[in-house]
């Protein structure tokens, strides 16, 4: 008996760790249930091994459940047991079998690979070698720098908070009735780990201008070279590392 | 030690209530408030403070516009209607929660030091060069507890002599008949009371008690506890008013997050044709936000309607869907009221579904917004209608955001009604599941999970054309009947291991036998 709840211990304990760590302490982070169910089909496997590895405990483990079924003293249990198994089997495969109709599930790449170039404004700009024309006076002329940057503050307040939001956290007025929802730039997952040259390509091209995997058809980024000269869209960039303190990646700092 | 352990949760207790209330205004420091305030609020608030903020471009894109912090005025506030100005414990809360329904977002996530809330409110009121403040709140009386009896009350006063409802309308949607305006002379709407999204300052009964008592200075709410006010009322009387306007703001119609299906019932005999048709009672409501149409010109900035409710039913034959959108006003080009309260170029007011003309496969789907070359959309729209030409049903075919091609909608048996009441209208469209031509037109069928999308134009807004609201893609489900598989299914499984139970039971009885 003590080996048979052993085993049954070390499974849901087990489990529970799991929904532990990826539910409670990562805050619901990405576990899908298909992924959990066969985690568990191998940890099950590995428990019933260890518990069975010699006759002698496989014994051990099998004695209390033959003694359930044929030791007469044990009839009441068995009854009881006897019942309630059907039962919860046929409610498991009666919950898993009714249509849910839940939406099917959609994945995107939220940072798809960019091209090798982009055309705008009636040039083609090589991402490999772009940069912002403004960086360097960061250095150079602080400044000047500030003016440009909050030039690029004006361009972000006139045209991207709708949905990029006041405190550029992706949580601007409109942002909940979209779907992709717009970035969070004060995110360290976001701009931080991109180049200001794919930001140039993301912001000139918009929703239209992503790659199949990043569903162009759902995102209602505009395509902001109709509406934005180079310089607005360089200083606007600008403006987006500024005010979150993040740091653009740049060939030099790899 | 057990009064030691009583005193600790007490005052752990009492801690939480203070942190979870503004504490009592501590002294600003405005000079820092300066320092933040011109990282922070500049933007569209403006360096002086006056609302203008990025050159005035800002309010003119955003409804309402920033706050004009030169005259001192603040809508949401706690101070007595004698007193014009707000309490800093107001200016505070404002600052740390945001305002729901407008751009003012909560900073309490960026500024996480509330002595920089503190700063700001400080600086803010040099702007007006406000010294003190009242120091003195509403008279709240004795609160009177949300009860049927109340709201009933309530509910006598609110239209008694169209005291409430004479600007927000009978069933307080906000449907005026009067234009109103704010002191910077900029449009103000009457507040849609059964969306308590959008109530800037909480739609908790003390909360609106509050707007009650005091009004809402700079716009034209007044205040109901001014003894020269003809509509005055006493301290219960607002409490009750208070607890009808928070009945008001429960509603099914509410954005459920997550929720991204329309689900369609089966319905055995025909569908309803008609809004008011009480078969609608038995579809589930979906609702989704509409956005303003920024993607491509001319654009949208101010919303006027921002939800859309979506209900659907089909059979055999035929699938209806069930439009719902509060809208203030009816836009009819031609009539003469409505020409009175809408601002100048009114259009109708219109509502499109999209679906796709092929169900998609995978995962690609048409461009959201009108669809795209390779993967057309039908547009199935429906106008109120001038006054001259009554209500209309019309079918395009969508190639891009500037490409829609018309068609006619009676070929293809696409029918459409519409109903306007109190500030909500009801729009049913209809279509056989099956049309001739696949090549054009949607083929409905039944448990396809069918992208879908609804655009929105309120004609008193100045929303005609390619200004409109819009939603992404949602999914249309013409659910399948329901049928006894599972339950047989589970019968089956349960029944065949209770058979090898019995045969195990019996098989060991039989070697005891033996």
């Amino acid at each position: 008996m003590k080996r048979l709840i052993q085993l049954v211990l070390t499974f849901f304990g087990v489990y529970v760790g799991f929904i532990v760590v990826f539910d409670v302490l990562l805050e619901h982070a990405v576990i899908p249930s298909s992924l959990l169910m066969m985690y568990m089909f191998f940890v099950g496997a590995g428990v019933f091994m260890v518990f069975t590895f010699t006759e002698e405990s496989m014994n051990e483990l099998t004695a209390p459940i033959k003694a359930l079924v044929e030791d007469p003293s044990k009839k009441m249990i068995r009854n009881v047991v006897f019942l309630l198994v059907p039962l919860a089997v046929g409610s498991y495969a009666y919950a898993k079998m009714i249509p849910n109709f839940e939406a099917p599930l959609e994945l995107r790449t939220i940072h798809p690979a960019p091209p090798s170039s982009v055309k705008a404004y009636g040039k083609r700009y090589d991402l490999m070698t772009l940069e912002n024309p403004y960086r360097k006076f960061e250095k150079e002329d602080p400044e000047k720098f500030k003016k440009y940057v909050k030039e690029g503050g004006m361009v972000y307040v006139k045209n991207c908070q709708y949905c990029h939001g006041d405190k550029l956290d992706g949580r601007g007025p409109y942002a909940e009735g979209l779907n992709p929802t717009p970035l969070n730039f004060q995110d360290v997952g976001t701009i931080a780990q991109l180049q200001e040259a794919y930001l140039f390509w993301r912001i000139t091209t918009g929703g239209p201008g992503l790659p199949a995997e990043a569903t162009p058809w759902l995102s209602a980024m505009p395509v902001w070279k109709d509406f934005l000269t180079e310089e607005e869209v360089w200083k606007v960039i600008l403006f987006l590392y500024d005010y979150t303190g993040q740091r653009p990646r740049s060939w030099e700092s790899e | 030690m057990k009064t030691g352990m009583r005193t600790l949760a007490l005052g752990a207790l009492g801690f939480l209530l203070l942190a979870a209330q503004p504490a009592a205004a501590k002294p600003g420091n405005a000079g820092n408030g300066e320092k933040v305030y011109n990282e922070r609020c500049v933007w569209c608030h403006g360096e002086e403070g006056d609302g203008e903020g990025a050159g005035g471009a800002v309010a003119k894109y955003l409804n309402p516009p920033p706050r004009d912090f030169t005259s001192g005025m603040f809508k949401i506030k706690t101070s007595p209607f004698s007193e014009d100005f707000p309490n800093d414990a107001d200016i505070f809360r404002m600052i740390r929660d945001g305002m729901p329904g407008s751009d003012m977002p909560g900073w309490k996530s960026v500024l996480k030091d509330e002595q920089d809330i503190w700063d700001l409110v400080a600086y803010v009121k040099t702007f007006a060069e406000l010294e003190d403040e009242p120091g003195k709140t509403v008279d709240y009386g004795t609160q009177v507890a949300s009860a049927p009896e109340s709201i009933k009350k309530g509910n006598k006063l609110f239209h008694d002599g169209a005291r409430c409802s004479e600007c927000h309308g009978e069933e307080g949607k906000g449907d005026a008949i009067k234009k109103l305006k704010g002191d910077n002379g900029e449009r103000t709407w009457p507040r849609n009371l059964t969306k308590p999204w959008m109530f800037r300052g909480s739609s908790d009964p003390k909360d609106i008690f509050t707007r009650i008592s005091t009004g809402i200075p700079g716009a034209q709410m007044p205040s109901f506890a001014d003894p020269k006010s003809k509509k005055k009322l006493s301290i219960e009387e607002r409490w009750h008013v208070a607890n009808y306007v928070n009945s008001l703001a429960k509603t099914d119609k509410t954005v459920r997050a997550g929720n991204t299906v329309v689900k369609a019932d089966k319905a055995s005999g025909d569908l309803p044709a008609d809004p008011g048709d009480p078969a609608w009672e038995a579809a589930t409501p979906s609702t989704f936000y509409l956005v303003p149409q920024m993607i491509y010109k001319d654009r949208v900035f101010k919303l006027s309607n921002d939800t859309i409710t979506a209900r659907a039913l089909y059979n055999d034959k035929e699938v209806a869907i069930l439009l719902e959108w509060d809208d203030r006003t009816k836009s009819i080009p031609g009539d003469k009221d409505a020409m009175t309260i809408a601002d100048p170029e009114m259009g109708e007011d219109r509502v499109a579904i999209q679906l796709p003309v092929a169900i998609p496969e995978g995962m690609k789907k048409p461009y959201f917004v009108k669809g795209d070359a390779a993967n057309p959309v039908n547009l199935w729209y429906w106008g109120s209608g001038t006054a001259e030409t009554p209500g209309n049903v019309r079918l395009g075919n969508g190639t891009g955001v500037d490409s829609v091609e018309d068609r006619d909608a009676a070929a293809v048996g696409l029918k459409a009604k519409g109903v306007y009441k109190n500030g909500t209208w009801r729009v049913v469209m209809k279509r056989p599941l099956v049309t001739a031509d696949a090549k054009t037109d949607i083929q409905f069928e039944e448990g396809r999970y069918t992208p879908i999308a609804f655009q929105n134009w309120d004609g008193s807004n100045g929303e005609i054309g390619s200004k409109h609201t819009l939603t992404t893609w949602y999914w249309l489900l013409l659910k399948p009947a329901a049928d006894n598989t599972p339950l047989i299914a589970a019968l089956i499984l349960a029944a065949l291991v209770l058979g090898v139970e019995i045969l195990w039971a019996r098989s060991a009885a039989k070697r005891k036998e033996a």
